[in-house]
């Protein structure tokens, strides 16, 4: 049993009243617990409470062989599973000094990529579904399942994938793949018009995002906000851009930047970012290497003894995987950085003050994982 | 390879550090192969000095995270910035095992839930934090995950018996 | 012996005549009526969000689903009704009754055609609008007597919209009863016998159509139920059949809001052709669809614009529209 301990316990008084919105909420996303402190509709104070899905990830690491633990990352993120996946396997490559097929690279690329737009999806439409309008969730919910048919027909699985393994990826793409990723490309900009119309320029929807839940980039630095939530902020940084990894600095493609730290900024990043994404497949599409996808690499690998941080960006913000290694087959220590982690803390900040409907707006902008927070 | 603005940007950072933590191992990190530029050593003392200088540089603080070695924790804090060319600096901190480090979140707030987390799962215990209490792991867990102490499974043994 | 013959009936039939007679029918008719038209208008609720949403919606219990709502109200009759420890128990009980009453009462004076009326009243839209009021007092009761934050956050908002919303809708409404000099639904019916009154009141028209939307509670005006905020309001703690009676509340209410639209604005059951029973059904389905349509598309206000467009945008443009027509039928 979780003890749930007051905010402050002082400010409990006549007008002041305790909401403990969730676990169990239709919109905390999974299991999150946020403990509100209410004055009528109004936030005095707002804590969330995490670790009802904690799995122990970090400590599961050091109980199994390095190669054991791939399944285990794209289950820390459920939603862009593909992104730790490959992350993991990039920091691990870059401390043993394994080489990668271009091809792989490639092919990573364009999985990870789709991956980021279904999170993206599911992240925006679970928002919008935040704020009231159901329709749209379904739309993308709609496109999303392409993105899953076409991710299990090379994955395997359409949600928690293991297809990225030590040098290459585990099998090759077809070219069944590549045109249903071409045609889903052509589908989902078609969509996009859709959902402008529907959810962008949709009076309701503007009156309820803009100016609510504002992050200033002194907030953002200040609790280590990363990923679409920063750029809402007018922060140019992305970790694809700023410390290139894989084949990124191959492709040409923006990272989009919102300056006003709204709700509405942050949405209009993600919706961009799924657009860039889209151009990177397609340039990764029409560039694609031929070759083997997987590089010749043993069975059981023993990384030499050192350290290494690993950054990249997943859906969410920038991910970093510390990986301590004492020179055996089992990890010393594996440490994941998640960017949910930071980028919930920071409604302590933003939420008090503000409307309880523009709390729960907030918290969809912000678009969290709780099992990415929780580990 | 770092660039020219970055190698400047190092200096600098590296100036600052020295004048700041006069008793600090300041080394520059192979990017390429550990993920980071700089890198501090300190000991025991000096992990705010080291955040107030990151932060009048404009970082921000990435995680904290701390390693359980045989005698001694490691304490690791990662600082990385927005700007321009990645630069991203760690400063690492030896303590005894019984030792109650300085608490960075007066300078960095989101470092309250990093400390829970450390102080969840390795018992550290930070001076001054305002809300040290367990985060992820039960309130009224009497364990702490990650030390190296805690719950070795049969499995991992019979790992270490067949493969190492 | 007939059972008429009595001294004692004879004196009641003489005294009510044929009246009575056609009160108990109607009656009898509406509570008939009510429940299917909710199961029905359930039903076509879930196919048309469905259809809106590219998925089929129920299909499973019946051609196309027909039967599901069917089956559902069995399930909702089957199920154990909990009442939370802390409840206040009476009050408990009592609103989902509360709820429904009014909801049929209102029944008594809409005019479905020229003939089936239950009963003419000279003050037949304030009978309406006066028991349809009741049904924030049942919300604020069940809110209250939940005991559970919230059910009262929900019933508190519900109070404070329903309050804000009342105004406009009768401003809009006193603008046709300016026109027609009347109470009586039939009245204001027959004077929509060559032109609607939507031509001449489009504004009010509009106003009511909002309004109405407001009082029953409907996207993107759900506040009082809004899911992501309040889990489901002020029916948060209801279970098995009393949550089954505001859900049948909530679309008996619909119907009546749209049969006084299509009373006030669309000529009720004038029609060509067809026999004014069906006009009138096909109008106010037509004007449920819409409500439904709406509320498939839309997201949901924040509380602070919701009370802000009434106060400042409803309220002032009824009141000026009302006082144009009032200027411009004095200068006829």
């Amino acid at each position: 049993m979780l003890n749930i301990k007051t905010i402050d316990d002082t400010t409990i008084n006549e007008r002041v009243y305790q909401l403990n919105l969730g676990p169990q909420h239709p919109s905390t996303h999974g299991v999150l617990h946020l403990l509100l402190k209410l004055d009528g509709e109004v936030v005095v104070a707002a804590e969330p409470i995490v670790g009802y899905s904690h799995r122990g990830h970090e400590k599961m690491a050091e109980n199994r062989i390095w190669e054991q633990f791939l399944p285990n990352t794209s289950r820390i993120d459920y939603l862009s599973g593909l992104i730790y996946n490959q992350g993991y396997c990039m920091a691990l490559e870059k401390l043993c000094g394994i080489e990668v097929p271009e091809r792989a690279e490639y092919i990573r690329v364009i999985t990870s990529e789709l991956n980021r737009i279904s999170s993206h999806l599911l992240g925006i439409m679970a928002f919008v579904m935040d704020i009231g309008a159901f329709t749209p969730f379904l739309y993308g919910f709609d496109d999303r399942e392409h993105v899953l048919d076409l991710l299990e027909r090379v994955t395997g699985s359409r949600l928690t994938y293991c297809y990225n393994r030590f040098g290459g990826v585990r099998n090759d793409i077809d070219q069944e793949f590549c045109d249903g990723t071409r045609r889903f490309i052509d589908r989902l900009r078609g969509r996009f018009k859709d959902y402008h119309n529907l959810i962008t320029e949709n009076i309701i929807f503007i009156k309820r995002t803009r100016e609510v839940g504002i992050i200033t980039e002194e907030t953002a630095l200040e609790f280590g906000v990363t990923g679409p939530s920063l750029r809402g902020s007018g922060v140019n940084y992305d970790v694809r851009k700023n410390e290139p990894y894989s084949v990124y600095p191959e492709f040409d493609f923006e990272i989009p930047v919102r300056k006003e730290g709204d709700v509405m900024a942050r949405y209009q990043v993600r919706m961009a970012e799924m657009e860039q994404s889209m151009n990177i497949i397609e340039q990764a599409l029409d560039n694609l290497p031929q070759g083997p996808v997987r590089s010749h690499v043993p069975r059981f690998i023993d990384p030499p003894a050192g350290d290494i941080y690993f950054a990249f960006e997943s859906a969410r913000g920038a991910v970093g995987y510390y990986i301590v290694s004492d020179g055996t087959r089992i990890p010393y220590r594996i440490k994941v950085r998640t960017p949910s982690f930071s980028n919930l803390f920071v409604l302590t900040r933003i939420l008090p003050g503000n409307f309880i409907a523009d709390a729960i707006a907030t918290l969809g902008s912000i678009d969290v994982v709780v099992p990415e927070i929780d580990r | 390879m770092p660039t020219e603005g970055q190698k400047k940007l190092l200096e600098e950072l590296k100036n600052s550090l020295t004048r700041a933590l006069p008793e600090g191992r300041i080394t520059s990190g192979d990017y390429a192969r550990t993920g980071y530029h700089l890198e501090v050593r300190l000991s025991d003392v000096g992990m705010r000095r080291t955040a107030m200088v990151m932060k009048d540089n404009r970082f921000y603080l990435e995680t904290i995270t701390a390693v359980d070695f045989p005698g001694s924790f490691e304490l690791i804090y990662f600082y990385s910035t927005w700007h321009d060319d990645i630069c991203r600096v760690i400063a690492r901190i030896q303590i005894l095992k019984d030792a109650s480090p300085y608490t960075v979140s007066a300078i960095y707030p989101g470092a309250i839930w990093l400390e829970r987390e450390i102080y969840d799962f390795f018992g550290i215990r930070f001076l001054d934090h305002p809300d040290l209490r367990r985060i992820l792991n039960p309130d009224n867990a009497d364990y702490f995950p990650l030390l190296k102490t805690f719950g070795k499974t049969k499995l991992t043994e019979e790992i270490d018996d067949i493969l190492c | 012996m007939n059972i008429t013959q009595l001294p004692f009936i004879k004196e009641i039939y003489g005294f009510l005549g044929h009246d009575l007679v056609a009160a108990v029918i109607g009656i009898l008719i509406i509570l008939v009526f009510v429940p299917l038209n909710s199961a029905f208008l359930v039903w076509v609720e879930r196919k048309v969000a469905g259809h809106i949403q590219l998925r089929p919606g129920p299909m499973e219990v019946g051609p196309h689903g027909i039967l599901q709502t069917l089956i559902d109200a069995v399930k909702l009759m089957s199920k154990e009704m909990i009442t939370p420890k802390l409840a206040d128990k009476f009050l408990f009980w009592l609103a989902p009754i509360v709820i429904i009453i009014p909801a049929i009462v209102c029944f008594v004076v809409i005019p479905f055609s020229p003939l089936m009326q239950v009963r003419e009243m000279n003050v037949g839209i304030l009978l309406i609008f006066s028991f349809s009021s009741l049904t924030v007092l049942s919300i604020l009761m069940a809110g209250w007597a939940s005991n559970n934050k919230y059910a009262l956050i929900g019933a508190v908002r519900a109070v404070a919209q329903n309050v804000a919303y009342e105004i406009p809708l009768l401003l809009s409404t006193m603008s046709i009863i300016i026109m027609t000099n009347s109470f009586k639904m039939s009245e204001i019916t027959a004077a929509q016998s060559p032109v609607w009154f939507i031509v001449y009141q489009p504004v009010a028209a509009i106003i009511f159509f909002i309004s109405t939307t407001a009082e029953t509670n409907r996207a993107p005006f759900d506040l009082v139920e809004a899911e992501s905020e309040l889990v489901s309001g002020f029916h948060t703690e209801y279970t098995g059949m009393r949550f089954a009676l505001f859900f049948l509340a909530e679309y008996t209410n619909m119907f009546i809001a749209a049969s006084m639209g299509a009373v006030l604005f669309f000529g009720g059951w004038h029609g060509p052709f067809f026999p004014g029973l069906i006009w009138f059904v096909v109008k106010v389905y037509a004007l449920i669809f819409v409500i439904i349509w709406v509320r498939w598309t839309f997201p949901r206000l924040r509380f602070d614009q919701l009370m802000n467009f009434a106060w400042k945008v409803m309220i002032p443009v009824a009141l000026l529209n009302l006082m144009i027509t009032a200027i411009v039928l004095k200068a006829l």
